[in-house]
């Protein structure tokens, strides 16, 4: 579905995407992990047009997108979830699902217990939930979101990761970005490993240790 | 759907309190120059509309509300352009009025 392929980025002399991959595959969790600094986040954000890379493509379903936006990505069916909040905090998570034109779907995260509190009174991890159940919502072709546990507790982890795992079993092209690699392990169908700006697609990550794949990368 | 929504109304807020600092700008530089001070004057309406609208959008880029918005499929000046008649028209019914 989405793709960003041999993307490259320097920032005051400094390299932080070489040639990096990543794609999101339908109906599948592909994780890409890599300690913090190692260039998710960046990588996210140009796939979205967040950020200009110095070379590479993103596409979309096989094809380039020249100038991506998050606007335009959305309207062919991304969603994208930040590793900061970015809802209203004025508003209430109603007023956001009413922008939506949707209801929480099934409450799969159990958003319901403060829809009509105001965002800006919610707490992290509410907030947090309240943003993954948005994009939950719009049942979405792809979901590419960074760090969408941290600062949940494990039993809203548990929840987050059983709502990737329901919308993936929908057909959904799951893309996420975390730092915990035990997690990831058991979560994960595909997994990217991603090192000083540079991303390899691991196989058999669950099976080999992880001293082969994680921690093997050249320093 | 976009313009009766709640996040539009709390930018018509905002923008509505843009445009009286704008207005007070405005006026007070005009009557600096022996100009009318609330008179309509098209170009001079459209720069301070523009530099509202500028600092209505750093505000939403702060606080990242331009994800929502991407998220919802919606690029920034088209979300925001119904507020360029919102200044028009708030600008003329005062110069009306004056």
């Amino acid at each position: 579905m989405i793709a960003g392929d041999s993307i490259t980025l320097s920032l005051g002399g400094r390299a932080i995407l070489q040639s990096a991959y990543v794609d999101a595959v339908p109906g599948k969790i592909t994780v890409l992990v890599g300690r913090s600094g190692a260039g998710k986040t960046t990588l996210f954000e140009i796939l979205v047009g967040r950020r200009r890379p110095d070379g590479g493509q993103v596409r979309w379903n096989g094809e380039p997108v020249p100038r991506p936006s998050l606007a335009l990505l959305a309207r062919r069916g991304l969603f994208y979830h930040p590793d900061r909040p970015w809802l209203a905090m004025s508003l209430t998570p109603a007023d956001h699902f009413a922008l939506l034109g949707r209801t929480p779907q099934g409450d799969t995260i159990g958003v319901t217990a403060w829809l009509d509190r105001r965002v800006g009174t919610l707490s992290g991890g509410e907030l947090r939930l309240t943003e993954i159940a948005l994009g939950l919502a719009r049942a979405p072709a792809v979901a590419l979101l960074d760090e969408p546990f941290r600062g949940l507790e494990p039993r809203h982890r548990e929840q987050v990761a059983a709502a990737l795992r329901l919308l993936a079993q929908q057909g959904t092209a799951v893309l996420y970005a975390d730092h915990d690699v035990e997690s990831v392990r058991r979560t994960a169908d595909r997994l990217f490993s991603m090192e000083q700006g540079a991303t390899r697609l691991v196989e058999g990550f669950r099976e080999r240790p992880l001293a082969e794949w994680y921690h093997a990368w050249p320093r | 759907m976009w313009l009766t929504s709640r996040l539009f109304r709390s930018y018509v807020y905002r923008f509505w309190l843009l445009w009286v600092v704008g207005k007070i700008a405005n006026a007070t530089t005009a009557a600096v120059v022996d100009l009318p001070p609330l008179a309509f004057r098209p170009g001079t309406e459209l720069v301070i509309c523009a530099f509202e609208l500028a600092v209505l959008i750093a505000f939403i880029r702060r606080a990242h509300e331009d994800i929502l918005l991407g998220n919802l499929g919606m690029r920034l000046p088209i979300a925001l352009a119904p507020l360029v008649l919102l200044h028009l028209v708030l600008s003329l019914a005062l110069s009306l009025l004056a």
